[in-house]
């Protein structure tokens, strides 16, 4: 069923136009992740759905319900903000409390809600602290408790984590996926971080200069990116990318030319071989984790420019005729700069895209 | 322990500074206890023999303390009315975008850019046509044109300060636009507010332009008094010193009962 509906949305300050049309809906109790570069309007989106910012075109619906030019409190949406947005001159009790008490709910009812989220979020012995008094995790806790005491029909998320430090930044990550698991509620994230993006959602939005590049869920956007953006923008590290020239096609395969491939070619199994004629360029990507090093058929000849231990992987960087390549392999190699590097790939793990970028 | 030589420097600039400002301050409180021989005495003297004399006589003056009795209401209400309306109006010019904003704001710089001298006399005939000569509301209105600006250019600033985030976040938790102005401009906008005030009461207190050309008994203020002894035959030092302290004073307490405002980083801990 679905819940929140972005209906060819857009947005538009002046000429510059922001948000150039994105459509897509999200099923109750679903966690739906934007994610892309800064600048791609990700967070105008969210504070679209939020109502903070007009909707220049396009209609949304949350719960079947029309709120396109509904004011913000009446959307029965919360909002985590960047920033944390905490009432300073509050309590952690009065912040949590104010949209409570908004709505004129009795003092009863406000209590018992309050200290339910105090509970969940282990906020307890907090409640009479002011903001500044917190550290930046248990600021961000308050914010999330002042988000879930209203039990709103959405929850927004824009970029909570990107305050905190590394490790508190995982560790609310598995919080917030928790309670997203408790809560049963639907979730909308905000983040740059792809693997923020990769862990918590169910479904993932790509946007890119305020248009969509793919939705889908996590292994689908890494198993099958629709263009070379989305396959370089999910999955850590980057996807190497090599250029390329068809020089024969088959029904189901393709040879392609390319100064990186062990003897100037490389022959591609692929469904899509049709797609592709003699003397169209290729891009073909490899994801760093999928290239094996010194395999029975190597397919990439390189040397090793550097290496970096990770402890209990390796990090590659080598160079060709071509493109710079970087390969995540288990153990530690025993290479040293300037070696010669033969790399094998499995043949189902090579992407390839036409030379729009998009996949074939 | 090794003290640069700029600290000292600083020092000393910051000493210079502080004798400058309150020797002034120090001159009229010592005069306000000396008698008329030691005011007057060549060189200085710098130790006397305290008298209340002074004091005294300024007491029993009805016209001194219905003076500072005046001073009081006209400060206190040009403060507050000033207050009243130019936090609504900064919160507009903080948050708002609208048609003449920018115009909007420079009237109110402009305000305070006429020499008052200037409009002595237009107010004046003004004030006469309309029957409020020598009374506490024309010189209230008066001190509101100037300080209805002080309060919006000092407020605004401080309200363009506090994240936006807190109003969209109130916005989010259903608080219409007078409630965010209430619960969350005012209080954390209070060290602004505050400092804003300040200013309009001391100006007010202290104003002698408007207040010498508009009252001449029933209104008159400290200051106009205090001036008034001043007599073609006789400078009664002493008693002018007196009424000078007991003008500074009461600006002087209001300034460090609400300096407690202005240092409290109010703001601290809403972001990040």
């Amino acid at each position: 069923m679905t819940f929140l509906r972005l209906d060819n949305i857009k947005k538009n300050y002046g000429d510059v136009s922001v948000i150039k049309g994105v459509s897509f809906s999200a099923a109750k109790g679903e966690f739906v992740v934007f994610v892309g570069p800064s600048g791609c309007g990700k967070s105008t989106l969210l504070r679209m759905i939020a109502g903070l910012e007009d909707v220049s075109e396009g209609e949304l619906y949350i719960d079947g319900r029309d709120v396109t030019y509904e004011e913000p409190a009446k959307r029965e949406v919360s909002m985590v903000f960047q920033s944390y947005a905490l009432y300073p001159h509050m309590s952690v009790f009065e912040n949590m409390a104010f949209g409570l008490r908004m709505a004129k709910k009795p003092e009863a009812e406000i209590k018992a809600q309050v200290a339910e989220a105090a509970r969940i979020l282990q906020l307890e012995p907090l409640l009479d602290r002011k903001p500044r008094a917190l550290s930046g995790g248990q600021r961000q806790r308050v914010a999330i408790g002042r988000s879930i005491v209203r039990h709103p029909k959405l929850f927004l998320f824009d970029e909570p984590l990107s305050n905190l430090d590394a490790e508190l930044r995982s560790q609310m990550r598995v919080e917030i996926a928790k309670l997203h698991r408790s809560l049963g509620a639907t979730m909308v994230y905000v983040t740059h971080d792809q693997i923020e993006a990769m862990t918590l959602a169910d479904r993932i939005v790509v946007l890119r200069a305020g248009l969509v590049e793919q939705i889908g869920s996590p292994t689908e956007l890494y198993d099958t990116p629709a263009n070379t953006f989305v396959a370089g923008f999910i999955g850590s590290p980057k996807m190497n990318f090599i250029t390329a020239k068809v020089s024969a096609t088959g029904p189901s395969s393709l040879v392609l030319d390319g100064a990186a491939f062990v003897g100037g070619k490389l022959v591609v199994e692929t469904p899509a071989a049709g797609k592709a004629k003699v003397g169209d360029t290729l891009t073909v990507g490899l994801r760093p984790e999928h290239l094996t090093v010194e395999p029975a058929q190597p397919v990439l000849a390189l040397t090793l420019d550097f290496a970096e231990s990770l402890g209990g992987s390796t990090q590659l960087y080598a160079r060709g005729e071509g493109e710079p390549i970087i390969v995540l392999t288990a153990g530690r190699p025993a290479l040293q700069p300037g070696d010669a590097l033969k790399l094998g790939i499995d043949p189902r793990h090579i992407y390839l895209f036409d030379a729009a970028g998009l996949a074939l | 322990m090794r003290i640069s030589t700029g600290k000292i420097l600083h020092a000393i600039g910051l000493t210079a500074i502080v004798v400058f400002s309150l020797f002034p301050f120090l001159w009229m409180v010592a005069a306000s206890f000396k008698s008329q021989a030691d005011i007057l005495a060549s060189p200085p003297v710098w130790f006397f023999t305290p008298t209340l004399d002074n004091y005294a006589e300024i007491f029993s003056d009805t016209k001194v303390s219905g003076a500072i009795i005046n001073s009081l209401i006209v400060a206190a209400f040009a403060t507050l009315l000033s207050v009243v309306l130019g936090t609504p109006a900064a919160f507009a010019l903080a948050r708002y975008d609208f048609r003449g904003k920018s115009d909007l704001w420079f009237w109110f710089i402009s305000n305070r850019m006429t020499s008052p001298i200037v409009l002595a006399l237009p107010i004046y005939l003004l004030a006469m046509s309309m029957n409020l000569l020598d009374t506490h509301l024309v010189l209230i209105l008066v001190y509101l044109t100037f300080n209805i600006p002080i309060v919006v250019w000092i407020v605004t600033d401080q309200f363009k300060s506090i994240p936006p985030d807190l109003e969209q976040a109130a916005r989010l938790d259903g608080a219409d636009q007078f409630t965010i102005f209430r619960k969350i401009y005012l209080p954390l906008g209070a060290p602004g507010i505050a400092v804003s005030a300040i200013f309009s009461f001391i100006f007010s207190w202290n104003e002698l332009l408007y207040a010498l050309v508009l009252t001449r008994r029933a209104a008159q203020t400290a200051p106009v008094v205090a001036t008034s002894f001043m007599s073609g035959y006789e400078l009664p030092w002493g008693k002018i010193m007196a009424t000078g302290t007991v003008i500074v004073l009461p600006v002087t307490i209001f300034a460090l009962i609400v300096s407690r405002h202005m240092v409290r980083g109010l703001t601290m801990g809403a972001t990040k």
